[in-house]
């Protein structure tokens, strides 16, 4: 029974991998930036969410909309304070610029925290659910189903909301979308802060799941770096599949050869980068360039 | 460059690296200053290094310090088998690195933009995962321990300090080799525009596999010595991110594609790292200097120290030297018959064969559920101006990308003279003969017009990518081309300071560099003013004159009568009609199908 088991954990851990590689594919879609922080504000969250857990014992879970709106305001602000200046000047400074984001959060949380690892460790922390041989740790069972919920409704507020439509607008064309009314830059600003906002709730799910460390953000980033770019960059659907498939490859990794365990992060951003592009979800788009 | 080093500042770099080279002579038994400066003088060599991809053609690599570690690596390995010390081995660390900076690099400049950038972290992370992984020839995550030289206790660090040297040095003077060569001019065309280069005969991925491999060469040599003075190796330090991106940081507040800008980046970087370990007591803050540092200077010194310096020197000195304006009548007017050598297109040479000198057969190419070009064959004869025209969505840039090679028809054959080029690069046509000009002109802005015209490249070989940027008969031609085209007096301008008409003329005389047999002209007469028009007109009929080939893709169908001897109308992705100017303008079929059933043909030329 250990595949069944190794199996449905890997659902769930695939369920957070989508759930956190949304926001990066969606702030690519919309401003054309990779995001290579978005590890830090995980990681970032995290730490905040064992901060206030130690000082007063609250569940850690129902830090996730203060999380969420927290990391989003400071999203916004370092969108609008500086990478809205950086954007002109093409994708190799803006992934210098956030790599710059991601050390000096690093830098506050080694120099604040220190560089031990934390955990958070409510009381179902060690306690699970069993299946029959199926055994279900509460933290990955609750993280799993929060991730797939706020997925599922990042989605929907996407496909269906007018504010999800101007964002998808402004991801296609953003010259159109500023004719028909849509500000490119409050666009912009706004699919930032949400992908920030998805990493704050991230953070609380990581906390609990995990033991953080500052430099842990590099392991976040690789990992979600090759879900966006396996489902295609800009796609939440794929990378919610790629999440799906990277995550059972991994967990089977762990649990056999766990050496190897990041080469398939590593080697399908290599391999799809290189023979397909677009990844599996995402468009070609005509170019008239040689 | 050259002219730089004429200049009085041009010596100061040299004068500043002759005080370093004198630094352990000053201060004898100075082993903490050494190894800061050792720390600047390897900061500087990379830096150096990747600014030869990175800097000149633009392809950002966030993992180059993958080849200092493939360096430290290869001298640990080799040293220990063959029981030498590593640091002889800086060779072998320079040649490994360079042959797996053309493995890899074959496969990643496939990539461009963000893709190259997150594809050389994860190069980055798969070698050292590799490194941890391969135990046997590496030591896994423990490495491998080298042993001091055997006169390390006697001279200290001194011998490393003069190696560094030599090694800064060596790479001082690789970055000024290709950036005077023809190389580094095709790279910074690269940075510019990609396509554009291509399509004047640069070999756009022998160039950039080329820049790569020659900027790991540098690193590999380094590591293979470095490895020995840190006296270990293991795959955490010799492959890590942060030191990646302090390499880039250097080159960035150097200033990215100049030749000293690195250099005095790695030292101000290199000074500052040290700084803020030493007064942060630790590397847990030294990261969040770093961070701070990256962000300031990404933010409000993009282009780096020297180019902003140099910047701001000329703005100054420019204050008292009003800009000419330049008449645009004076180009329209001029016709000075220059000697026609340096036009000539290459028809002599080919071989003759068949009516047409380009043709296309069977042509199709779909975009999805869409037809675009959906069985074409036309043919383009010998010295002829040929016209192709149709209405909006016919199919005609679709046709004309796929004889130019920005497409790969779905099926059918294009041939040049005779020879199948169908899947030809675009680069491989431009050296057979083949150029083009673009609707909306892509002139490589920042550089002048006469660099613009001596860009382009007849063949790729060895010796052209190696020889001077300005030598050879390509200056000379460049002018007389010039002459030829009225456009003399622009010599010095920057391209982006043209009008749009200016460009497109000057478009056309860098086509003209590659000798052209046919020049497929897309679009020529859109945006420009009927003067220009006119001029445009006299210039292609005397090319014509002299044995030019024309097809022009066109909506000013006055101008296409008027000048092309043979017209082919496109509708619906198929070929409606061919024939004369008189024919076509009597066509009722072509009036219907272009212009609608109430239209006429005898608008007014311009």
């Amino acid at each position: 029974m250990l595949i069944l088991q190794v199996l449905v954990y890997a659902v769930l851990i695939g369920g957070i991998y989508a759930l956190l590689a949304s926001g990066v594919t969606l702030i690519f879609g919309v401003l054309d930036v990779v995001n290579v922080a978005q590890g830090a504000f995980l990681v970032f969250s995290a730490y905040l969410t064992w901060q206030v857990w130690v000082v007063t014992g609250w569940e850690p879970l129902l830090l996730i909309p203060v999380m969420g709106a927290l990391m989003g305001a400071i999203g916004w602000a370092i969108y609008r304070g500086l990478l809205v200046r950086v954007v002109p000047q093409g994708p190799g400074m803006t992934v210098l610029l956030m790599f710059g984001v991601a050390l000096i959060l690093e830098g506050i949380l080694n120099v604040v925290f220190g560089t031990t690892f934390k955990s958070v460790t409510p009381d179902y922390f060690t306690s699970s659910l069993k299946f029959g041989s199926v055994v279900l740790p509460y933290p990955q069972l609750l993280s799993g189903i929060i991730a797939f919920l706020v997925l599922v409704g990042l989605w929907a507020y996407l496909r269906f909301s007018w504010a999800g439509k101007a964002l998808r607008a402004s991801a296609q064309n953003a010259d159109g979308a500023a004719l028909v009314g849509i500000s490119a830059k409050k666009a912009a600003g706004y699919a930032f802060a949400l992908g920030a906002a998805v990493a704050g709730i991230g953070g609380v799910l990581l906390a609990i799941m995990y033991p953080i460390f500052p430099a842990t953000h590099y392991e976040w980033i690789a990992r979600l770096l090759g879900v966006v770019v396996l489902g295609g960059f800009g796609s939440i659907p794929g990378a919610a599949i790629a999440a799906l498939l990277l995550g059972t490859m991994e967990a089977f990794a762990t649990t056999f050869i766990p050496q190897w365990a990041p080469i398939f992060f590593y080697g399908t951003i290599l391999l799809i980068l290189v023979f397909r592009p677009q990844g599996i979800m995402g468009v070609k788009t005509r170019e008239d360039v040689a | 460059m050259i002219e730089k080093l004429k200049t009085p500042q041009g010596y100061i770099p040299l004068a500043l690296l002759g005080v370093l080279a004198l630094i352990p002579v000053i201060l004898p038994d100075s082993q903490y200053e050494e190894s800061v400066l050792i720390a600047c003088m390897l900061l500087a060599i990379m830096a150096s290094g990747w600014n030869l991809i990175s800097g000149l053609a633009g392809y950002v690599s966030l993992g180059h310090t993958v080849y200092l570690g493939i360096g430290m690596y290869t001298g640990a390995i080799a040293g220990k088998n063959w029981e030498i010390d590593p640091m002889y081995l800086m060779p072998l660390g320079g040649l490994v690195s360079a042959v797996v900076a053309i493995l890899i690099g074959s496969i990643v400049l496939r990539a461009r933009s963000h893709a190259f950038v997150i594809i050389t972290i994860a190069a980055l992370w798969t070698i050292q995962l590799i490194a941890q992984i391969a135990k046997p020839f590496t030591g896994g995550a423990d490495g491998i321990v080298i042993k001091p030289p055997s006169w390390a206790n006697e001279l200290g660090t001194t011998p490393y300090f003069y190696i560094f040297f030599g090694i800064l040095c060596l790479t001082i003077l690789l970055a000024r080799f290709v950036m005077n060569s023809r190389l580094g001019a095709g790279l910074v065309a690269i940075r510019n525009d990609e396509g554009k280069a291509a399509s004047i005969g640069i070999n756009t991925t022998v160039y950039k596999v080329t820049a790569y491999a020659l900027s790991a060469v540098p690193f590999g040599v380094a590591g293979a010595v470095y490895g020995q003075y840190l006296s270990f190796v293991n795959p955490l330090g010799a492959f890590n991110i942060l030191a990646s991106v302090i390499l880039v940081l250097a080159a960035l507040v150097g200033g990215r594609g100049t030749l000293w800008g690195p250099v005095i980046g790695g030292f101000i970087v290199g000074f500052a790292n040290e700084f803020s370990t030493v007064v942060a007591s630790g590397a847990a803050a030294r990261v969040l200097v770093l961070g701070l540092v990256l962000v300031v200077v990404v933010m409000f010194l993009p282009a780096g120290l020297l180019p902003t310096v140099r910047e701001w020197l000329k703005k100054r000195r420019e204050k008292s030297t009003a800009v000419n304006f330049i008449d645009q009548t004076s180009i329209a007017t001029a016709t000075e018959r220059v000697d026609t050598t340096a036009i000539q297109s290459r028809v002599i040479q080919d071989r003759l064969e068949g009516k047409y000198l380009l043709e296309v057969k069977d042509v199709v190419k779909t975009f999805g559920g869409v037809r675009a070009v959906d069985g074409v064959s036309l043919g383009i004869e010998r010295g002829s101006i040929t016209g192709l025209i149709g209405p909006n969505g016919s199919g005609k840039t679709t046709l004309f990308n796929c004889m130019t090679g920005i497409y790969t028809p779905d099926s059918g054959v294009v041939t040049l003279s005779g020879r199948d080029i169908t899947t030809n690069r675009v680069w491989t046509r431009a050296h057979k003969g083949l150029g083009r000009t673009f609707q909306i002109t892509r002139l490589f802005k920042s550089m002048t017009v006469l660099d613009n015209l001596v860009a382009p490249l007849e063949r790729t070989s060895p010796q052209e990518m190696v020889a001077g940027r300005y030598s050879g008969e390509e200056v000379a031609r460049a002018r007389e081309i010039l002459a030829f085209m009225g456009l003399q007096d622009f010599e010095k301008q920057e391209a982006r300071a043209l009008s749009f008409g200016q460009q497109k003329l000057v478009e056309l005389a860098q086509v003209l560099m590659l000798r052209p047999s046919i020049v497929l002209l897309d679009e020529p007469a859109s945006g420009i003013n009927p003067t220009l028009i006119g001029k445009l007109s006299n210039v292609i009929r005397s090319l014509n004159e002299q044995g030019t080939t024309f097809l022009i893709v066109e909506h000013n169908i006055p101008l296409v009568l008027s000048l092309c001897s043979t017209v082919h109308v496109l509708a619906g992705g198929q070929v409606l009609t061919s024939g004369t100017p008189d024919e076509i303008r009597n066509d009722p079929l072509v009036i219907e199908a272009y212009l609608g059933p109430d239209a006429s043909l005898e608008a007014p030329v311009d």
